[in-house]
């Protein structure tokens, strides 16, 4: 256990009512009351991240600030995590400091991006971070609050505050919490995080700056071409069609026994979903998405989603019952942001 | 009881801004273009503004990797060896 000091500043209140209400008069909060951060929570969120107070987790180098444990651990406490999902905050404000997950972009643009977080791997069951049912929505301690301490993280410590440095113009309701878990259990696939370079009995996560999540329906084909032309359909012109951003496709249940069934790997969906999601350069003009008017040969010159196949992440997640899946494009572009997988140390 | 600030202290940092100049008479000026559709236009006119009302002798563009990171290095040593004003900014 670490003794080396906590340097925050540090306030006198008389009871836990009064803390909380201290942390919104600071506009320290994201709107939601708060646990109140004592120095005996912090160092148990240290401790079980086996982090000292004056760790770096990250630098964003377009704001030079350094991001320390200490600060992470205090937002932690904040957002209601227990200290065992230490190591998995760490890790996501790890990844969205690094120099290809361009922080400044989308922490502050107007297009409003949130921190969509797929955890694998064991800790993901210990932890009980849900990939089943209501997948992105409530009722699961710590899918709601890993991502809410990297939310306070980028608010309290990056300055990404509403209105000043995020620019966010709608934003998203995943920018309280937006994290998950693969369904590895029942998955038929690779895990993402295998994908991505590490092994299966490993920790990891993905971190994606992105839009909300777009639930697409196919209700009739059981094979994967007719679920997937479904999906092509729906995604075809969504998100900066003109930007090239990365997606994640979050294939549940029944849409992933479809698939499964006719022998489809991840690769294949990758391919499929490339090859039709592509738009022709007419239509793109006349939708005023591409500038100018329409040129000879426009109608017949394609112009794909995404750059490459591999910037479609392919996710098992979701509820057993109900033909739905989910697309979720990438904020702004992937030559602004790409997602980034870092290991879950512990 | 006692509760622990969440926030960056600000740390204190002296930032070395370059002296204005009196007058743009004469002066080299480097726009930098952020990737942004028609940033290159509004940057051109405001160069030829620049020329045309303030007696700037020359202007010169670079494009930026893309809009939301900082002009990369090479811009900065350019510009630093070939002109005395920039004019950068975002906008959508």
């Amino acid at each position: 256990m670490t003794t080396l000091p906590l340097t925050s500043k540090r306030y006198s209140v008389a009871d836990p009512a009064e803390a909380i209400e201290l942390c919104f008069e600071k506009g320290w909060t994201d709107g939601l009351p708060v646990v109140p951060p004592t120095e005996e929570r912090v160092r148990a969120m240290l401790d079980a991240a086996r982090l000292r107070p004056g760790d770096q987790v990250a630098y964003i180098a377009h704001r030079a600030v350094s991001v320390t444990a200490e600060k992470v651990a205090i937002n932690a406490v904040m957002a209601g995590c227990r200290p065992e999902y230490m190591p998995v905050v760490a890790a996501a404000v790890e990844g969205i400091g690094e120099p290809v997950w361009s922080y400044h972009g989308p922490g502050t643009s107007t297009a409003g991006a949130a921190v969509l977080t797929v955890v694998n791997g064991p800790i993901a069951r210990e932890l009980d971070i849900n990939a089943g049912d209501n997948l992105f929505g409530p009722g699961w301690r710590a899918n709601a609050t890993i991502g809410r301490a990297v939310r306070l993280v980028m608010r309290n410590v990056c300055g990404s505050r509403p209105g000043t440095l995020d620019r966010g113009t709608l934003g998203h309701p995943g920018k309280l919490s937006y994290v998950i878990a693969e369904n590895e259990a029942e998955s038929p696939w690779t895990p993402l995080h295998v994908e991505r370079g590490f092994r299966p009995e490993q920790s990891a996560l993905t971190v994606m700056a992105a839009e909300a999540p777009h639930q697409f329906y196919n209700q009739l084909s059981n094979t994967a071409e007719g679920v997937l032309t479904t999906l092509c359909d729906d995604m075809r012109i969504s998100g900066n069609v003109m930007g090239q951003p990365q997606y994640m496709l979050v294939i549940a249940g029944e849409h992933m026994r479809t698939i499964a069934k006719d022998g489809w790997t991840k690769a294949d969906i990758r391919r499929f979903v490339f090859e039709h999601t592509r738009n022709s350069h007419a239509h793109l003009r006349r939708t005023h998405r591409m500038a100018g008017p329409v040129k000879p040969g426009d109608e017949t010159l394609m112009r794909p989603l995404v750059e490459s196949p591999d910037d479609i992440l392919v996710v098992a997640a979701g509820g057993r019952a109900g033909a739905f899946s989910a697309y979720i494009p990438g904020w702004g572009s992937k030559r602004s942001s790409q997602a980034v997988t870092k290991e879950v140390k512990r | 009881m006692e509760i622990l600030d969440p926030t960056t202290e600000a740390m204190a940092q002296s930032i070395a801004y370059a002296p204005r100049p009196a007058s743009l008479e004469g002066k080299r000026v480097g726009l930098i273009e952020n990737t942004k559709f028609n940033s290159d236009r509004l940057l051109a006119k405001i160069g030829d503004i620049l020329k045309a009302e303030y007696g700037a002798a020359e202007t010169r563009m670079w494009r930026k990797h893309n809009s939301s990171v900082p002009a990369h290095q090479e811009i900065i040593e350019e510009l630093k060896r070939t002109c005395d004003v920039m004019v950068a900014g975002i906008g959508d």
